[in-house]
C-alpha cells in the first residue's frame, strides 16, 4: 500500500502552524493567483511552494509517477494555450511556410505567456494542496475548525476524506489487478469501449466504496457521533505568535493581489 | 443482561431474516452464535446493538431490553453507551488517523473530560495488548492490529456488552490466539459478550454456549461443524517428464521501501493443489499476484505455462489462470449473474464455442442458477464469492490461484469451493490457496508452502510441514484447523 496522502510527522515550521492557518494560506494562494493572472507572480508562489517541501522535509517525489503525470499535464496546458492563441507579437510558425502553402500555427510571445501561466498556475494549486495535506494533521484541523464556528460534524468530513484516500488508491489497484486477471483491457477506442471501461472500473470502486460508507456510518453512530452539539478532544490545536505572523504576511499577500489586479501598484504590475 | 423478546425482521417487507427470536446476553458469559451465510446473525446483531430499526430501516417488530428495560425510546448514542458493535471489516469502521485518535473518538463524542479520555485510550488499548501501538497511523497497522483498535476503540466508551461480528475473518492463528485471550480477559471483569462466527473452531474453545441461527430461527448449536475434510491428501508422486505450470525465479516485489517478497524460487506442477500460509504480511497475497502476471516483480521472472508473465496480455492471463481476490466486491464486473459468467468468454471472444451447458452446471454447482438475472452486487457476500468462484474457473484454466477463498463461507460456499479445487487437481491442472487454516492444508492440498518476512520458509507435503511449524515455534498452525 503506497500512503503518500498523509500527513508526515516532523517537526518543522510548516507541521506546526495552526491548521485552519494553513487552509487559509492555500485558499489565499489559490485566490490571489485568480483575481491576479500573472506568469511571474504563480512561479514566484510556486517557488515558495517547493521550497516549503524542501523545508518541512515532505519529499516531492513521493509518487514520481503522480508528479510525471502533473509535469506531462502541466506541459500539455502549455502547448495547448501556445496553439490556441493567436493574439501578440509573432515569434515564429510551426509549421514554415513551403512552397505555396502555409505558414501554419504561429507562436506569439502572448501566447507562450499564457501558456507559462496556465501551466504554473495548475502547478500551484496542485503542489501546494499537496503540501497541505501532508504538513496537516486532519484531527486537528478539524479541532482548529470547530474553533472557529465550524460544527465538527462538516469539519470531520474532511478527516474522513484523509482517512480513506490511501484506502480507495489501493482499492483501485485491486480493481486493475482484477481486471486484468478476467481479460479486461482498458481501451478508450470508441464510445462503447470507454463506457464499458468505465463501468468496469467504477462498478466495483463505487460498490466497495458504498459499503464501507455503510459500515463507517454505523461505526460512528455506534460511538456516539452527533451526540451533542459539541465535543471534547484528545488532541487540540494551538494558536502561536508565529501564526499571528504568518496570518500577517498571507493578508498582505492577498491584499497585494487585490491592489495588483485593481492597478494599484503599477511598478510591482511592471515586474511580476 | 441484554435481550430481544419476540424479534421478527424483514428488509424488504417480503423475505422474513428473522422470525419470533429471543436471544439472551448476560454479563460474565461469552455467547457463540453461528449459521449458514444469509441466516441474518449479522442482522441480529445489529438488532441488538440498536441500528435497526433507527438506522437501518425494515419491517420490524419486537423489543429490545437492556437490563429490564425497554429501549424502544431511546437514540442509539444512548443505547451505544451500553452495547458496542465491532464489525466484520475493522478496516471501514476506523475513522480517524491515528490510533489514540481512534479509541479516543467514542468518549470524545460523548463530551467526556481530556484527563478521563487520556484514561480510557490508555487502559482501553492496555486490555487489547496494543499499548505500544497508540502513536501508530491508522493506515500503517496490520489487519489483527487493526482488529484490535477497533475493540479498543469501542472498549473505550465504557459499554456493557461487546458483540463482535465474525471477530476472527482477518486474523492469522496467532491473531485468533491473542482475540481469544483479550475475549476470555473481557469476560472475566464482567463483559457480556456476543459472537457471530463462521470459524466456529475459533472461538468454540473460549464460548460459554454457541447457538445456531438457521432458516429466521434461533435454536441450541447441534454440534455438528462444515466439514470439508477427509482423509488426508497424499503428497502426489510428480512424473519426472511433468512440466512446471506456473515457475517463479528469484522473484521479489517491493511496495515502496517496504520488500513484500524476498528471491522467491519455486515451481507449481500439474495435479498439485498448494497450501500457502503464513502470518499476516508474509507476502502470500503478493505472492499470488506475481505469479498470476498481475504484478511485475522488481526482481527475479514468472512464468506461467512456460511463458514469463511479463509477456502475456491480459486476454492471456485470463484463459490461463483464475484468480480469487479477497474481497469480492473488487472482481464483479457485469449487471447480471449470467452475464458476469460468461465475461471470461466475451473477453476471450470466445463465446460461440462455449457449450451452455458447461456454464449452467458451474452455476448450479453454485447454487446460483436461480439467481441468473440478479444484479451479482446485491448478492450476499458467501453467494458474491461463489459467483467469483464460478466465473473464472468456467472455462477451465490451468491454475487456480485463490486468496483466503474460505473467509465467511457457510456449508454450501465451502463444499463447493472445496469440489472445485479437487477437480482442478485431478484433471492435472494445479491450485494455490492461501489460507491460515491447516485443515484445508491436510485435507484438500497435498503440498504446503510457509512464508515468512517474504521468503519461503517451509515447502514439502503439509503434514511434514505442519510437524516442522510446531518443531521452530508456529505451533498455533498445525493446531488450529478452523474449518474443524
Amino acid at each position: 500500500m503506497t500512503i503518500e496522502h498523509q500527513s508526515t510527522e516532523s517537526g518543522s515550521i510548516l507541521h506546526r502552524l495552526n491548521p485552519s492557518l494553513k487552509l487559509a494560506g492555500l485558499i489565499i494562494i489559490t485566490t490571489g493567483i485568480l483575481i491576479y493572472p500573472s506568469w511571474r507572480f504563480s512561479g514566484l508562489l510556486l517557488l515558495l511552494t517547493i521550497l516549503g517541501f524542501k523545508a518541512s522535509n515532505v519529499p516531492l517525489d513521493v509518487s514520481k509517477r503522480r508528479i510525471r503525470f502533473l509535469m506531462a499535464f502541466s506541459a500539455l496546458l502549455f502547448a495547448f494555450q501556445v496553439l490556441m492563441t493567436a493574439n501578440g507579437t509573432i515569434l515564429f510558425f510551426i509549421i514554415p511556410k513551403y512552397d505555396f502553402m502555409g505558414p501554419f500555427l504561429p507562436v506569439t510571445d502572448f501566447g507562450i505567456e499564457k501558456g507559462f501561466d496556465m501551466s504554473l498556475r495548475f502547478l500551484l494549486v496542485v503542489f501546494s494542496s499537496m503540501l497541505f495535506v501532508s504538513v496537516t494533521d486532519p484531527t486537528l484541523l478539524a479541532h482548529s475548525l470547530t474553533r472557529l464556528g465550524i460544527s465538527y460534524r462538516y469539519s470531520f468530513a474532511l478527516v474522513i476524506a484523509l482517512r480513506f484516500l490511501p484506502l480507495f488508491d489501493m482499492e483501485n489497484k485491486t480493481v486493475k489487478m482484477a481486471q486484468r486477471s478476467r481479460g479486461i483491457s482498458i481501451s478508450v477506442r470508441g464510445m462503447s469501449r470507454i463506457l464499458r471501461t468505465i463501468r468496469y472500473t467504477f462498478f466495483p470502486l463505487l460498490v466497495s466504496a458504498l459499503s464501507r460508507v455503510d459500515a463507517l456510518s454505523l461505526s460512528m453512530d455506534g460511538r456516539g457521533f452527533g451526540h451533542s452539539k459539541s465535543r471534547t478532544y484528545l488532541r487540540k490545536s494551538s494558536w502561536t505568535a508565529l501564526d499571528s505572523a504568518v496570518l500577517v504576511l498571507l493578508s498582505a499577500l492577498l491584499l497585494a493581489s487585490i491592489l495588483l489586479t485593481l492597478g494599484f501598484l503599477p511598478q510591482i504590475s511592471a515586474i511580476i | 443482561m441484554l435481550e430481544v423478546h419476540d424479534v421478527s425482521f424483514s428488509y424488504d417487507n417480503e423475505k422474513m431474516i428473522l422470525d419470533s427470536v429471543n436471544l439472551q446476553i448476560r454479563r460474565g458469559e461469552i455467547t457463540v452464535i453461528t449459521g449458514p451465510t444469509g441466516s441474518g446473525k449479522s442482522t441480529l446483531a445489529l438488532i441488538l446493538a440498536g441500528f435497526i430499526p433507527r438506522v437501518i430501516k425494515g419491517t420490524f417488530t419486537g423489543s429490545l431490553l437492556i437490563d429490564g428495560e425497554n429501549v424502544e425510546k431511546d437514540s442509539i448514542s444512548e443505547i451505544a453507551r451500553k452495547v458496542a458493535l465491532v464489525q466484520q471489516d475493522p478496516e471501514s469502521q476506523i475513522c480517524t488517523l491515528l490510533v489514540s485518535d481512534e479509541v479516543a473518538f467514542g468518549p470524545e463524542n460523548y463530551s467526556v473530560a481530556f484527563s478521563e479520555i487520556q484514561n480510557r485510550v490508555e487502559v482501553s488499548l492496555k486490555a487489547v495488548e496494543s499499548s505500544h501501538l497508540a502513536n501508530r497511523p491508522t493506515y500503517a497497522l496490520s489487519g489483527g492490529e487493526k482488529q484490535r483498535v477497533t475493540i479498543a476503540s469501542m472498549l473505550a466508551g465504557k459499554p456493557d456488552f461487546l458483540l463482535l461480528d465474525e471477530p476472527s475473518a482477518s486474523l492469522d492463528p496467532k491473531g485468533i490466539q491473542q482475540l481469544r485471550k483479550i475475549l476470555l480477559g473481557f469476560k472475566n471483569s464482567g463483559y457480556g459478550i456476543l459472537c457471530i462466527e463462521h470459524r466456529l473452531a475459533t472461538i468454540l474453545p473460549i464460548a460459554d454456549r454457541v447457538l445456531q441461527l438457521s432458516e429466521s430461527k434461533i435454536s441450541k448449536w447441534n454440534g455438528k461443524t462444515s466439514s470439508t475434510r477427509s482423509t488426508p491428501v497424499e503428497h502426489i508422486r510428480r512424473p519426472d517428464s511433468a512440466e512446471p505450470l506456473l515457475i517463479a525465479k528469484g522473484v521479489s516485489y517491493s511496495y515502496g521501501t517496504i520488500r513484500a517478497v524476498r528471491d522467491v524460487t519455486l515451481s507449481v506442477y500439474p495435479g498439485e493443489i498448494v497450501a500457502l500460509m503464513g502470518d499476516n504480511g508474509s507476502g502470500k497475497s503478493t505472492l499470488v499476484s506475481l505469479l498470476a502476471g498481475l504484478l511485475h516483480s522488481t526482481d527475479g521472472t514468472t512464468y506461467i505455462d512456460d511463458v514469463p508473465s511479463i509477456e502475456l496480455t491480459a486476454q492471456d492471463v485470463a484463459a490461463k489462470v483464475a484468480v480469487v481476490f479477497q474481497n469480492p466486491n473488487h472482481q464483479i464486473f457485469e449487471r447480471t449473474v449470467q452475464r458476469e459468467q460468461h465475461l471470461v468468454f466475451d473477453v476471450l471472444d470466445s463465446l460461440d464455442e462455449v457449450p451452455s451447458e458447461r456454464s449452467e452446471d458451474v452455476l448450479l454447482a453454485a447454487g446460483l442458477a436461480d439467481l441468473k438475472e440478479r444484479n451479482p452486487f446485491s448478492l450476499s457476500h458467501g453467494q458474491k464469492r461463489r459467483l467469483n468462484v464460478s466465473s473464472v474457473t468456467v472455462h477451465e484454466p490451468l491454475v487456480y490461484l485463490f486468496d483466503e477463498p474460505f473467509i465467511g463461507q457457510d456449508e454450501i460456499g465451502q463444499n463447493f469451493i472445496t469440489q472445485t479445487i479437487r477437480k482442478q487437481g485431478e484433471s492435472g491442472g494445479a491450485a494455490i490457496l492461501v489460507t491460515h487454516d491447516s485443515t484445508v492444508a491436510t485435507s484438500l492440498c497435498n503440498r504446503l508452502i510457509f512464508m515468512e518476512r517474504g521468503s519461503v520458509l517451509l515447502d514439502g507435503s503439509p503434514k511434514i510441514v505442519l510437524d516442522r511449524l510446531r518443531e521452530i515455534g508456529y505451533g498455533e498452525y498445525a493446531d488450529l484447523g478452523v474449518l474443524s
